[in-house]
């Protein structure tokens, strides 16, 4: 399917339709119609814009609870301070502004669409099937999500009396980049595991709660605990990872395993897809 | 009303039926319990620098190994399934039997509760031999509370669960409050942090709403830290009541709901 | 030119008992038959034609339609569809053919048809202006004019179904697999699509596989019928052919105040109502019973064809008498 050829920008003057081939402004267009039509549709929506305005400063708050119990009565936890706890619990809430406004609404649609059989007109169209059902939808409002947390992260730093230098910005965008890179892969497994167990419709709900775990610093959780968090839902690096690089307390390497680790994750993820996809267009009738 | 009891039993068969098929939906439902396990990493850490506020290691695993148990014995997915029926207009289906349609979701959901019971079960066993054993109510009174609050806590849930799935009637998109109801249960009711430890005007609150009753009341009467027979069996009372009076609300409700819904010909 | 030789799809189905105990028992320990869909299927379509596929429910007409499209992979056999495996999912192949399944939509719901075609061009990557050209053909020639701009789930079934032709057609497919697209719509629309399928396989010089239970559909559009049934082939031909093959009479109706043993003596009596009289007619005795109604006066005479549901019933009954 990946052609080799060389990209040729569609030109609008041939009527015998100059096809690109499916190269990278292909796929940018196509994108660019998917976010537009989900726009559109949240538009017509005007007050849910408030409504999510709402719903960010609630769960915000709601987040801080048990961070105000505990450090209420508690100088540090596990080596963090309350500020530093904070700055992880921002990463939190900016990656799942992310999960809930980019990754997450695209799996209801995809799951609908299995059980409906509509899925079959997606794969009938030229394009990746992966792409089609990962920017099949989007909640556009949920970008107030990623904003609070953006706020809540400078509150931290500025409470810390801590600005991060270039090196270290760079290194904790490069971290949350290699999160989202996890996340995502975490979520087309879960999808892949939609051709086989049809009647999945609280899917979404699975993978929110999986991703509760992140809010906490990974030092907090020990033994097995702590196992499990780093390499089978390496939870903890999503948000600590980070939170850590923007401090100033990562090394290279354990940054750059980290990196590599998400792209690993993200190989694997596609494999499983195309195995389901194997096996829905070998099962289904 | 009496037919609906006597076909209660085949409802909850069937209910059990369908639970068993749709295991694999079941299994998504129990792994999204992932809070108390979290938050129990969380606190035994703590716990284990130093007791916080005089709980020790073992009183965390008590609260959330219980709290955990409780929860998943307790909730269902009720209200997103009425939800999800109204939308989709399915609901006329039941409307159109000669029962309640309470009687069919009552059905289905009571009937999954041996196959969670047999999910929880690991963590029951663990609970049991762990060192938090210990602060475990093993007397007689207690044991029956124990088992009353269950069944309160069950039908407490399943009767507000009900009503939140109702509010699909009236409004476009109910999930929204499902998911702020969410929010306010798991602190009012303990799950996300013991009640103790949390301050004391949110603990006078908490007396006036009926989360607690729904898990930290059980959770409690289970590990022990409500000493007193008679104020325990005085906390499965609350829950009845409460229970009661949520059926009541919500079958009120689903009437004017119904209503509505033939009005505007769902 | 579509090539299929030698053609199978078998599927693994889990069987299970009703009742609680075999669902418990399902838990650990499952059952697998082997359903063969498609058992041994070969024929060749070329470029332009229009065929019918016919067979009762469960036949395996659709299980090939979709092999043909590429939605699943044959067990066995060989299929060629415009010099392309389909199975391989080739873009340019995907480019050349549509489906068009009856029971299932590929518009977006909540949305105005006008979105999934901005998609689709998207997708397609169609040059904006001659994709805009394709709708105002599509929108003329189908009546879509006012249709487009409305959200999908306020258009009703006729209406929702010329948009979902429209959304399929847009990037021009030369081949068109039609999976019951008249399923469910008034006899007006069924018309109005049939008529419009017509012209598209004639100006496109398109080849069009059609599924219908509707045998009007299949009777207006297609010369040429495969007949399925079990995952069997059992007939692959021109259509009347067919027809004079298994059912060699035609129906003869008449108004008339016959008696009954003469009517009987003419032939098999199908319908009697008010006095309009239909019989069946072996071919080799038409012109006498015609005669024979004319000379008695009666009015009204009509000679037609059996409908192809006798035909279709007749042909399976065969098949599968022991």
């Amino acid at each position: 399917m990946a052609s080799p050829s060389t990209a040729t920008p569609a030109s609008p003057a041939s009527p015998a339709a100059a096809r690109p081939r499916r190269r990278l402004p292909y796929y940018a267009g196509l994108l660019a119609v998917q976010l537009r039509t989900s726009l559109t549709t949240a538009m017509q929506y005007r007050a849910d814009f408030l409504v999510q305005g709402a719903m960010s400063l609630y769960w915000l708050g709601w987040n801080l609870v048990p961070l105000l119990v505990l450090f209420d009565h508690r100088a540090s936890v596990a080596g963090w301070s309350f500020e530093a706890a904070l700055v992880v619990m921002a990463n939190f809430v900016i990656l799942r502004g992310i999960l809930e406004g980019a990754i997450n609404p695209s799996l209801g649609a995809v799951v609908e669409q299995i059980r409906s059989g509509a899925f079959d007109y997606t794969l009938l169209r030229p394009a990746d099937a992966q792409f089609l059902v990962s920017t099949a939808r989007f909640a556009p409002w949920r970008a107030l999500d990623v904003l609070g947390g953006l706020a809540l992260l400078v509150y931290a730093l500025v409470r810390l009396g801590h600005v991060p230098d270039l090196g270290q910005l760079a290194a904790g965008l490069v971290l949350l980049g290699a999160g989202l890179v996890l996340m995502y892969a975490l979520w087309l497994i879960v999808v892949a595991a939609a051709f086989w167990v049809v009647r999945l419709d609280n899917l979404a709900f699975l993978l929110s709660s999986v991703f509760d775990a992140a809010r906490w610093p990974a030092a907090v959780f020990r033994g097995t605990w702590r196992v499990i968090f780093t390499f089978v839902l390496p939870l903890a690096v999503i948000t600590t990872m980070p939170a850590e690089a923007l401090l100033g307390r990562l090394d290279l390497t354990t940054g750059l395993a980290a990196v590599a680790g998400a792209a690993v994750a993200a190989a694997i993820a596609r494999a499983i897809w195309r195995l389901a996809l194997r096996n829905y267009t070998s099962a289904s009738s | 009303m009496r037919r609906a009891l006597a076909a209660l039993p085949t409802l909850c068969r069937i209910g059990l039926t369908e639970a068993v098929a749709y295991r694999a939906e079941m299994v998504v439902w129990l792994l999204t319990t992932t809070m108390p396990l979290v938050m129990l990493g969380l606190w035994t850490s703590v716990a284990d620098e130093a007791p916080f506020r005089a709980w020790g290691s073992r009183d965390f695993v008590a609260y959330y190994l219980a709290a955990l148990i409780v929860r998943n014995l307790t909730s269902n997915w009720v209200a997103w399934q009425i939800a999800e029926e109204i939308r989709t207009g399915t609901v006329s289906g039941r409307l159109l039997r000669p029962i309640h349609p309470f009687a069919g979701y009552l059905g289905t959901h009571l009937g999954a509760v041996p196959l969670r019971a047999l999910a929880v079960a690991p963590v029951a066993i663990i609970l049991v031999a762990s060192s938090a054993r210990a602060v475990l109510v093993t007397d007689p009174v207690h044991v029956a509370a124990l088992v009353a609050a269950l069944l309160g806590a069950w039908a407490l849930t399943f009767a507000l669960f009900v009503g939140l799935g109702t509010l699909a009637f009236f409004l476009d998109k109910p999930m929204g409050i499902i998911e702020v109801y969410f929010g306010v249960f798991a602190i009012f009711s303990g799950y996300l942090i013991p009640l103790p430890l949390l301050p004391g005007w949110v603990q006078a609150l908490a007396d006036w709403l009926p989360f607690r009753a729904m898990l930290g009341d059980p959770v409690a009467i289970a590990i022990g830290r409500v000493p007193d027979g008679a104020a325990a069996w005085a906390l499965v009372g609350r829950q009845w009541a409460w229970a009661a009076g949520l059926m009541l609300v919500a079958t009120v409700a689903w009437h004017r709901g119904v209503r509505r819904y033939e009005a505007f010909g769902g | 030119m579509i090539e299929v030789v030698g053609l199978r799809k078998h599927f693994r189905v889990h069987r299970r008992k009703p009742g609680l105990a075999a669902a418990v028992r399902s838990l650990w320990h499952r059952t697998y038959d082997t359903v063969k869909a498609v058992d041994d299927i070969s024929f060749t379509i070329e470029r332009g034609e229009r065929v019918g596929f016919l067979g009762p429910n469960g036949a395996g007409k659709t299980t090939t339609m979709k092999v043909l499209a590429g939605l699943l992979h044959p067990s066995a056999g060989q299929v060629t569809v415009e010099g392309h495996r389909p199975a391989q999912r080739d873009p340019a192949f995907l480019e050349r053919i549509t489906l068009v399944m009856g029971q299932k939509q590929q518009l977006l719901w909540d949305l105005p048809p006008s979105e999934t075609y901005a998609l689709n061009r998207a997708v397609f990557g169609l040059d904006p202006a001659a994709a805009a050209r394709t709708l105002g053909e599509l929108t003329e020639l189908l009546g879509l004019a006012g249709l487009v701009d409305k959200p999908t789930r306020q258009l009703s079934l006729g209406e929702r179904m010329k948009c979902e032709l429209a959304a399929a057609l847009l990037h021009q497919p030369t081949t068109l697999f039609l999976d019951e697209p008249t399923i469910g719509l008034d006899v007006a629309m069924q018309v109005t699509i049939r008529d419009f399928i017509r012209d598209y396989n004639q100006r496109h010089d398109a080849t069009v596989l059609l599924t219908s239970h509707y045998m009007d559909d299949v009777v207006a559009l297609c010369p040429r019928v495969i007949v399925i049934d079990g995952g069997h082939l059992i007939h692959d031909g021109d259509l009347r052919a067919l027809v004079k093959t298994m059912i060699p009479d035609k129906l003869v109706s008449f108004t008339a105040a016959l008696p009954a043993d003469e009517v009987a003596r003419l032939g098999e009596v199908v319908k009697s109502e008010h006095g309009r009289i239909t019989i069946r007619v072996p071919e080799a005795r038409l012109r006498e019973v015609v005669g024979h109604v004319l000379d008695r006066a009666g009015t009204d005479l009509a000679v037609e064809d059996p409908p192809l549901e006798d035909v279709m019933r007749k042909l399976f009954h065969t098949k599968r008498a022991p």
